[in-house]
């Protein structure tokens, strides 16, 4: 089947039943969407399907003919993307596991939202774990792209 | 296979995430992914090494070993900062190397917040002997004193003149001079500081939000296949036997094998492997633990109590009081992972450690192999928290590649994760603190019975007799480090009786520690979380402060917590107050990220979380059933640093232990009950009163079994509401939503049933509304 990831096609040979995230890491090479959970929970899988927030680790990958998948390598290449250079400036990661789940959810959130509240984020970003405890450097990372 | 590279002698170094190779098993995992290759060819480039831990280039790139294994706490960034410091260096042209296992870097284990704190030294020394080196060599060139010469920012001038030197341009003459001695070389003051006391982002950011950093997961190598494990569903259980006809099925998967630990399926990618795994068909004897649940390990504790000892006779009141703590498992973001290729009796392994050294003993010992045939490569972990000091994982690994003949990426489910770890140690603290006629403390009893090797440990406070004790009960069920160690358990003991003796003395805990302060450290960081949190300004009717301080890997901390405890028994916290002394603070920004970090950390455990064990199975599966906070659940923060002394101390663990009292002790504040039990989800803070007046404001309201197990019957009548359904919601004791349903009308009442067995126990409430008022009804999950 044919998949549209970060604006380039890829024509992958799946089990059409593997969740989008394995065929990203394993058959794509493409490793910045990470695994976290595999049941949907911690939101570190998170990419954009159509410019909307998904976990890439619930999606079987037979859903996304004719859809356009963003993942963080996507974003940018060189991490010129606003939530990139704001996640840079503040020092937002810990370990940085989870980020790119974090920048990816905070992605869909400024495409429909692109001067959210502080309380539009707190709520869009709640369902995102960090084991590390960075959500106030997030909070405010997301609300210093907004302001860009 | 790419042996050529490895023939010219050519060394890649990624931007910041510098690889060395020099592989022994004949082939090169290049993180071809990462940005900025750069190529530094050996046979044209001539550098200064002048010892293990820093070399110069003709290019003028400053490359630094680090050796201490990045988990989050930022040392990837902070150690660096110290070499540079006395190098001089300028801080753009550092990159770092990330240390194989080696025992050239003496101990590598990253833990015990030991990094900066037995590093601090040497790496001072090698930075100074470096540009030591690089200043005799400019003196030599101009024919000048040393003394006329000064360094900044990877250069060397003249005093007296306006000549200058790169470092780069001195490495000719400098390779040419004898390394000065250790002991010869001149260290910085505080004042002369340009690097360390400013805050440096951490060094591997751009690579993260770029999604190109290499976890131990994010590893690949040619003709690597994917590894899963089925274990016991027991813990201690045994393997019978199998059957992997079904697995053997399914597209993608290539062998299953037995090693000690359980099944191993291996396949093309992880999802044929996960699939593969679900298809097997196992027996299993359940091992000596069939018949143990979690009470049992608690009425074992209780029975090894037996009778503290006295108080001493000037005793006027006491206390008496049992304390208890519940397993926790680590959960790091990243479930556990390790990279192994075994070849020709060796091994290599690229993962994720806290214990580089303990990896290569433990891949030893599983392959029989001598550690001199062993490399194991150090990638950045996501998270690590204690768990990955302990290889279990990185052995599994190297087994399942020996057994395939193939490079394994084997890697654990976040079910796996939570079912298979070592532990945080469970306890119960029985203790006995007295004070006499005017108020001061007359003796403190402190008895542990734990499951691991818990140890009381002496407040850090004068208070005479204190009588430490301790005894386990062993079960065998895996422990291992966590963030603080023994400290969780400890100090949420010791700084929860310390309040509980302020109370009988009626003195204000913060003056009660205060005057009782065995350090003038202590004392200020107490003093200046009293002033920065208004501690003497009393709260609202449903609020409540406490404060607990800690004393340990060098530095000295105290929190004031704020909660609001609302009518129903809803616990939210405003704000966290920390006061740090690090002594020296080498990365601010980054101690602060600490201490926010580790204080989340404290409250999702304080408040949420236990391991728990049901007829020998860990019941907890995953994120939704060990719950760590939210941004919608976290406080505001004000962290604070003082700097006192000339030398550093350990950041990453510090921020934890007083902040479960601090949490406690503002409950106890707010509310009168005391949480003598983690996690404090456990305790209904309904008060007495709110308890007996609620009832009538509807006609009728049943939620039963209640307690319940794994689902409860709902009835609920009401007097203000007309239609023929009702919006119900059920939320955690922080007011999360994590449940919700309609219930439809039988014509009188609404009824329905709530299954919720993946819940964890504790306190949750029935969130509705009858259009004028909402209402929160506690109810307890086992």
């Amino acid at each position: 089947m044919m998949l549209n990831i970060n604006n380039q096609v890829y024509e992958v040979e799946v089990d059409p039943n593997m969740p989008l995230l394995w065929v990203l890491r394993d058959i794509l090479g493409l490793t910045g969407t990470k695994y976290g959970c595999g049941i949907g929970f911690c939101q570190s899988c998170n990419v954009l399907i159509d410019n909307f927030v998904e976990q890439s680790c619930l999606i079987p990958v037979k859903l996304l003919e004719n859809k356009k998948v963003t993942t963080i390598e996507g974003l940018s290449s060189d991490g010129t993307h606003p939530l990139q250079k704001a996640w840079l400036e503040l020092g937002v990661s810990q370990c940085g596991y989870c980020q790119p789940g974090q920048i990816m959810t905070a992605s869909a959130l400024l495409i429909k939202n692109p001067k959210p509240t502080e309380d539009e984020v707190i709520n869009e970003m709640s369902g995102n774990i960090c084991r590390c405890g960075t959500y106030y450097k997030i909070k405010e990372a997301i609300l210093l792209a907004s302001k860009g | 296979m790419n042996n050529n590279l490895i023939e010219s002698r050519r060394r890649f170094i990624f931007g910041s995430a510098l690889t060395l190779t020099g592989v022994i098993t004949g082939f090169i995992g290049s993180n071809k992914a990462l940005s900025e290759l750069i190529y530094l060819d050996d046979d044209k480039i001539t550098s200064l090494a002048p010892s293990i831990w820093v070399e110069i280039t003709k290019d003028g790139i400053i490359i630094i070993t680090v050796s201490r294994s990045e988990i989050g706490q930022g040392v990837r960034t902070s150690l660096p900062m110290i070499l540079a410091e006395e190098l001089d260096a300028d801080w753009e042209q550092v990159k770092i190397i990330q240390a194989e296992a080696d025992s050239k870097y003496g101990s590598q284990a990253t833990g015990g917040s030991t990094s900066i704190r037995q590093l601090w030294q040497p790496l001072r020394v090698a930075g100074a002997q470096a540009r030591k080196m690089l200043i005799t060599s400019a003196s030599l060139i101009w024919g000048i004193p040393e003394d006329d010469c000064y360094t900044d920012k990877s250069y060397v001038y003249e005093k007296n003149g306006s000549r200058k030197l790169a470092y780069k341009e001195l490495i000719d003459k400098a390779i040419t001079l004898p390394v000065p001695p250790a002991n010869s070389v001149q260290l910085k003051n505080r004042a002369e500081y340009k690097i360390i006391g400013q805050t440096r982002e951490n060094l591997d950011e751009l690579d993260i939000v770029k999604g190109t950093a290499k976890f131990g997961s994010d590893f690949r190598i040619e003709g690597m296949k994917y590894a899963t494990i089925l274990r016991s569903p027991y813990v201690r259980g045994t393997l019978i036997s199998y059957d992997d006809i079904e697995t053997k099925k399914i597209k993608g998967v290539i062998n299953t094998y037995r090693i000690s630990e359980g099944i191993a399926v291996v396949a093309d990618n992880s999802w044929s492997a996960l699939e593969g795994r679900d298809a097997l068909k196992a027996n299993w004897n359940p091992g000596p633990l069939a018949n143990v649940s979690s009470d049992d390990i608690r009425q074992a504790f209780l029975n090894k109590i037996g009778t503290l000892p006295n108080l001493p006779s000037n005793t006027s009141k006491s206390i008496e009081a049992i304390y208890e703590v519940p397993f926790l498992a680590h959960t790091t973001m990243e479930p556990m992972s390790a990279v192994a290729h075994f070849v020709d009796n060796k091994c290599e392994v690229w993962a994720g450690t806290q214990n580089p050294m303990g990896a290569k003993s433990a891949v030893a010992s599983a392959l029989g192999i001598s550690q001199d045939n062993i490399k194991i490569n150090v990638l950045i972990s996501g998270g690590g928290f204690g768990r990955r000091l302990d290889s279990d994982y990185i052995a599994i690994a190297a087994k399942i590649s020996k057994s395939a003949g193939v490079p394994i990426l084997f890697f654990y489910t976040k079910e796996d994760d939570i079912k298979n770890d070592p532990y945080r140690a469970t306890s119960i603290h029985a203790v006995k603190a007295g004070i006499d006629a005017n108020g001061n403390p007359t003796g403190w009893i402190h008895k542990v019975i734990s499951q691991g090797s818990v140890n009381a440990m002496n407040p850090e406070y004068n208070i005479p007799n204190i009588n430490n004790l301790s005894d386990i009960s062993d079960f065998g069920i895996r422990v291992g480090p966590w963030r603080s160690v023994d400290y969780t358990q400890v100090i949420y003991v010791n700084e929860c009786l310390m309040d509980e003796l302020a109370h009988l003395a009626g003195k204000d805990p913060f003056i009660f520690r205060y005057e009782l302060a065995r350090h003038n450290r202590l004392k200020n960081v107490l003093q200046i979380v009293s002033e920065r949190s208004n501690w003497n300004t009393p709260l609202p009717q449903g609020q409540g402060k406490g404060i607990a301080a800690f004393v340990g890997y060098g530095a000295f901390i105290a929190h004031v917590i704020e909660v609001s405890i609302s009518k129903e028994g809803k616990l939210k916290i405003n704000k966290i107050y920390a006061v740090v002394d690090p002594g020296l603070a080498i990365n601010p920004g980054n101690i602060k990220n600490q201490i926010m970090g580790a204080a989340i950390d404290a409250l999702s455990t304080a408040i949420n979380t236990e391991i728990t064990l049901q007829n020998g199975q860990i019941r907890q599966s995953g994120f939704h059933n060990f719950r760590w906070l939210t941004m919608d659940e976290v406080p505001e923060f004000d962290i604070h640093i003082i700097e006192t002394t000339d030398s550093p101390s350990g950041m990453g663990e510090v921020g934890f232990p007083s902040v479960t009292p601090a949490l406690c002790n503002a409950i106890f504040n707010a509310t009168g009950i005391r949480i003598r039990r983690l996690p404090t989800s456990k305790t209904s803070l309904v008060g007495v009163e709110e308890k007996k007046t609620r009832m009538n404001e509807f006609v009728d309201f049943q939620a039963y079994p209640m307690p319940f197990d794994s689902s409860f019957k709902l009835s609920i009548e009401l007097k203000r509401w007309s239609r023929n359904y009702l919006d119900i919601k059920i939320s955690d004791i922080l007011g999360k939503i994590i449940a919700q349903s309609q219930l439809e009308s039988n014509g009188t009442k609404f009824i329905g049933r709530f299954y919720l067995p993946a819940l964890p126990s504790g306190t949750y409430y029935i969130i509705f509304s009858d259009n004028i008022e909402s209402y929160s009804i506690p109810i307890i999950k086992n």
